[in-house]
């Protein structure tokens, strides 16, 4: 049945791959000659520079400063939102098992998973707007809650570079958990029942049932849960550029918020942002490649 | 169908566009066309039309959307539609000045006044340096609209030219006359029966007083710490001579660890060991500080004189604010208490490649007269650079501390301009380094140490136009 | 959908965790729960106070409930009319994204021809690709095209940067799908076009519904593009920009209030939509990543 097959690649491919030939690549493509020049982005002129934006990359200390950051939420964020979402699904899902409790157990699982999306149906402009408010330090929840209990003298959260970056980090975390939980819960589900009851006849704790059972049989989805965390916290533009604008004193810079305050912001360096953004693509590209590569090799191992 | 229609219209456009963007030839840095059509729109030049307006040209016209509003532009443009019925004026109103102009200066289309104001506005350093403002010169030497025999630059404010000129070339009209200072309620100083001090010693004692009848002495715009850094220039300034900011504004090495600068940066270290400061001030900004303050939360604020029309929705009653020049450091001050900051601020442009840039010039020129310049007083309760303006107009109570603090200062008034030559330098490094300072993680020292820096990262960056002034 | 309600055997093994365990595990749900709702609540609550009354007390309830600052967001911010827009912008975006994706992924799982893996690549690279790399450049692209400002400039950008991961993972969806019932069809000649869309994407559902809800959730969150490419400060921005001016100008006017009850305009329609339909959206999400 050779007859339409032609036709249905060419009208299935061709669309799709024009849309995406004129609105992504080519502008990737023209980014990168940006950067090779010192475009400064309210004219047309503008000057070959060769690779010299990518020197001054190299010795730019707000940039390497802004990596740090992206570094720090590349390592925390994940393994935190992972743990987090593992240890409240495994409670609601085995919530269900707790004897004569297990009625009321499920009802509250339908809910707690209910309110634990919230967040991940709210944009990150609302997400980052509100917490900006709660950490607020005179009229915020978070120090009002803290001034009830009794402590005189509150952080001022935001406008403290001990904890500014943190509290984005937190923000980062808490938008992310409710999803993962909902996610783990459903692989969770799928794992027969009998292999935990067996292990549970065996007599082990809940703890080493996660460690043992379930983490294993869950790594798939763990893995891919860590690519999406990975490539999310790479980013985190959004929500640094509202809360912190990365102050202060640049402690919760990232680095796509120096390339978008070098080129719309304090400065209008086109073609150097357009290198700090050539730099983010292949670091991103080595992130994403890495961990898909573990991935892969451990998808074989398991299936 | 629509959907088919939109893929038909990308696939069409596609045809066009990929061969060129595999070139790379259709780039965004060689698309432009440099000749552009600044001041497309020519009109002949006459007694009545100094500036040869095109009677019938559009106008368009942004306005930064912050404190001022935008209707005080309106009653502008009104009297400008009033002497060309036949022009098209378009307004808009915009509190992300680059963001929303930026692409169109690129593109060779920008709009023919902008008001480049506020947190978003455009770096004028990159502007300038290329060649994207129109020389103001002509409007200058045009005569003024309604003062007879006198030329628009014969009723500006002392200044005003100095400040929107790069390199000679008058390219940026700022509108207000700014008064820095630092500002307290009259009333809350009567009730308590303090006043405020002229000497540092004695404002240090003041704050004693302020703290121990439990308010704050001091608050400040904790995420833009810059505006601290204001007092603490201008303590310097008054110490050792306006030769202090000219270091300072011509990026001259070590300008900012001078004697004055680290006598005044030690000064105004006080405060912060002393716990002078409202707790959590670091985590507010403007607004949320301004607001702590009128609320009598804390005693002083550093701020321009916008603050009372910032301010006009929470200001109790009875506040009566009060602008006053920082306090002196001892007899051995080059300049007395009374030297205040002054400068003209609120920037307004003709892009260079407006197509009506005759009838931008004469925007400012309606904006320059006498009843615009008075017309924008009565509204937003600040002044304009144009002298004479407040003539007749009942001002409102910290304005008018405002123009007796000038009348004060008046030959001995001083400024700088860094921040208008090195945007980066005021805006990002000097507040990253007061934000350090007042929330009293560095010392005096490490204070002056990172501004420095900054000061030399600038001046060793070389894609960043420098410029110099004399004087 | 039925694994997230799956029952419970009754007749479970007794339990050796002991009650304080249980509560102490009871307690963190609670907790975060309540860190979940709080932020949700006081915004709710924010939003029908006064400004007074914001600053303060945060914790405070209002005197009156003050609904004139929905009317201000409303009236003066707009925002109902931007939430329109960004329905309207997102269901087009949509709808495009699923065609677009479904039909391509389909070629590069089902179909052998030259060059079909670098194509693949090339495609599902655009993952990688931080996307304001190419802001400034995608303005002029999008210009140049004359659509600058425009919805559908809008709609087709939010497709081709969804393009990719809905192509990845539609691919890996389409390559689990049994070939037997393809093949079965062909023999009873159904050509290429029927058995795609008669077969295969019915088929495909579950894959289709979840890409479909991750693609809803960054369209309506976008805030970047939309920034570029509907510039100013005209009625027909998105939400998102609605609200990011709303907090700007916030900054210039001291007007909480008005900024809460942007917010809560913003947040209720979609929380209401999720919790009348949050097991098909959880399921779905979740289903889809499962394979």
């Amino acid at each position: 049945m050779r007859h339409g097959r032609l036709p249905l690649i060419l009208s299935f491919l061709l669309p799709p791959l024009a849309i995406y030939g004129i609105f992504v690549l080519s502008p990737y493509l023209q980014a990168f000659q940006i950067s090779t020049t010192d475009w400064l982005g309210y004219s047309a002129q503008a000057d070959q520079v060769g690779l010299a934006n990518f020197r001054t990359l190299l010795h730019d200390g707000y940039v390497w400063n802004a990596l740090r950051n992206n570094a720090i939420l590349l390592a925390v964020v994940p393994v935190v939102t992972i743990a987090l979402g593992l240890f409240f699904a495994s409670m609601l899902t085995m919530g269900g098992r707790k004897g004569r409790a297990g009625v009321t157990g499920v009802r509250g699982t339908a809910l707690y998973r209910l309110v634990y999306f919230f967040p991940q149906v709210l944009s990150v402009v609302i997400i980052a707007l509100l917490w900006k408010e709660i950490y607020s330090p005179t009229s915020g929840l978070l120090n009002g809650a803290l001034r009830a209990i009794g402590l005189a003298e509150p952080p001022a959260w935001l406008g403290d570079p001990r904890f500014a970056f943190w509290c984005v980090l937190a923000v980062m975390v808490w938008s992310n958990v409710g999803f993962y939980v909902v996610l783990f819960g459903a692989a969770m589900q799928a794992i027969p029942r009998d292999i935990y009851e067996a292990v549970l006849l065996d007599g082990a704790s809940r703890a080493t049932m996660l460690r043992k059972i379930t983490i294993p049989l869950l790594w798939d989805t763990i893995q891919v849960a860590w690519i999406y965390l990975a490539i999310a916290a790479l980013d985190g533009f959004i929500l640094v550029q509202l809360m912190t604008n990365g102050g202060p004193n640049f402690s919760s810079d990232v680095i796509g918020l120096r390339m978008y305050d070098t080129s719309f912001g304090s400065e209008n360096k086109f073609g150097y942002a357009s290198a700090i953004g050539v730099a983010m693509f292949f670091l991103t590209l080595s992130v994403a490649v890495l961990a898909l590569r573990t991935a892969r090799r451990d998808r074989i191992e398991y299936s | 169908m629509k959907r088919r229609e939109i893929l038909r219209r990308s696939a069409a456009a596609g045809l066009l566009a990929t061969p060129a963007a595999g070139l790379l030839t259709g780039c965004a840095t060689s698309g432009g066309d440099d000749k552009g059509d600044g001041g497309a729109y020519q009109g002949t030049k006459s007694e009545q039309n100094p500036l040869g307006v095109k009677e019938d040209a559009p106008l368009e016209v942004v306005i930064f959307n912050g404190g001022f509003g935008e209707e005080y532009a309106k009653a502008h443009e009104a009297m400008y539609q009033e002497k060309y019925p036949k022009a098209e004026i378009k307004h808009s109103a915009t509190q992300e000045i680059s963001k929303t102009l930026q692409p169109r200066f690129v593109d060779g289309s920008p709009p023919d006044v902008v008001n480049n104001s506020g947190a978003g506005q455009i770096d004028f350093n990159g502007l300038v340096s290329q060649n994207a403002l129109a020389d103001l010169g002509e409007l200058l030497a045009a005569p003024s609209l309604d003062v007879p025999g006198k030329t628009v630059r014969d009723t500006l404010l002392p200044g005003t030219v100095e400040v929107g000129s790069y390199d000679g070339r008058f390219l940026v009209l700022n509108y207000t006359y700014t008064v820095y200072g630092i500002w307290h309620s009259t009333k809350l100083f009567a009730d308590r029966g303090w006043s405020y001090a002229k000497t540092w010693d004695e404002h240090i004692a003041l704050c004693r007083q302020i703290k121990a009848a439990g308010i704050a002495p001091w608050t400040y715009a904790g995420l833009h710490p810059r505006y601290m850094s204001w007092p603490l220039i201008s303590t310097a300034i008054k110490l050792g001579g306006p030769s202090v900011a000219l270091a300072i504004d011509n990026l001259e090495p070590n300008a900012w660890k001078s004697d004055a600068m680290k006598t005044a940066a030690d000064a105004w270290h006080q405060i912060v060991k002393d716990k002078f400061i409202l707790a959590g001030s670091p985590g507010l900004d403007h607004k949320q500080s301004q607001t702590a303050w009128c609320q009598g939360k804390a005693a002083f604020i550093s701020c321009g004189s916008w603050l009372e029309s910032e301010q006009k929705d929470v200001t109790p009653a009875g506040f009566n604010m009060t602008v006053a020049p920082t306090p002196s450091l001892g007899s051995g001050d080059k300049l007395p208490f009374e030297a205040i900051r002054g400068t003209a601020g609120e920037p307004f442009m003709v892009p260079a490649k407006a197509k009506n840039t005759a009838g931008g010039l004469e925007y400012f020129r309606t904006m320059l007269s006498r009843k615009g310049a008075q017309d924008f007083t009565r509204k937003v309760a600040s002044l304009p650079v144009v002298a004479g303006a407040t003539d007749g107009v009942e001002l409102p109570f910290g304005l008018a501390t405002v123009v007796k603090a000038l009348d004060a200062s008046g030959a001995n008034g001083f400024n700088w301009v860094y921040n208008n030559y090195y945007r980066k330098l005021e805006r990002n490094l000097v507040d990253a380094a007061c934000g350090e300072f007042f929330s009293g993680r560095i010392s005096p020292t490490e204070f002056l140490d990172q501004c420095q820096r900054g000061a030399d990262s600038i001046a060793q960056d070389n894609s960043v136009k420098k410029y110099k002034r004399a004087a | 959908m039925s694994t997230v309600r799956a029952g419970v055997p009754a007749d479970r093994p007794p339990r050796r965790e002991t009650g304080v365990a249980n509560v102490f595990s009871h307690g963190f749900l609670l907790l975060w729960a309540a860190m979940t709702i709080l932020p949700l609540a006081w915004m709710l609550l924010s939003s029908l106070k006064s400004n007074g009354e914001i600053i303060a007390d945060p914790w405070g309830l209002p005197e009156a409930l003050r609904f004139d600052n929905w009317a201000r967001a409303w009236t003066t911010a707009h925002i109902g009319r931007f939430f329109l827009n960004s329905l309207v912008v997102v269901a087009g975006s949509l709808s495009l994204t699923m065609l677009l994706g479904a039909t391509a992924a389909y070629v590069f799982a089902r179909y052998e021809f030259r060059g079909r893996q670098v194509v693949y690549y090339l495609f599902v690279g655009g993952m990688m690709f931080p996307v304001f790399l190419a802001l400034v450049p995608l303005f002029f692209v999008v210009r140049s095209v004359g659509l600058l400002g425009t919805w559908p400039g809008l709609i087709l950008v939010y497709t081709a940067y969804s393009l990719p991961f809905t192509v990845f993972f539609l691919t890996a969806f389409f390559r689990t799908l049994p070939t037997s019932v393809a093949e079965a069809a062909m023999i009873d000649g159904c050509g290429h076009f029927r058995l795609f869309f008669r077969v295969m994407l019915p088929m495909a559902r579950p894959g289709l519904i979840s890409v479909g809800i991750f693609n809803f959730l960054s369209h309506w969150n976008q805030f970047l593009l939309p920034q570029v490419l509907i510039p100013g400060d005209g009625p027909n921005r998105m939400l998102a920009q609605g609200l990011s001016s709303l907090a700007v100008s916030q900054g210039y006017a001291g007007d909480y209030a008005q900024l809460f009850a942007g917010l809560t305009i913003a947040v209720l329609p979609v929380l209401v939509v999720y919790v009348a339909f949050q097991r098909q959206i959880q399921a779905g999400l979740t289903a889809g990543q499962l394979k």
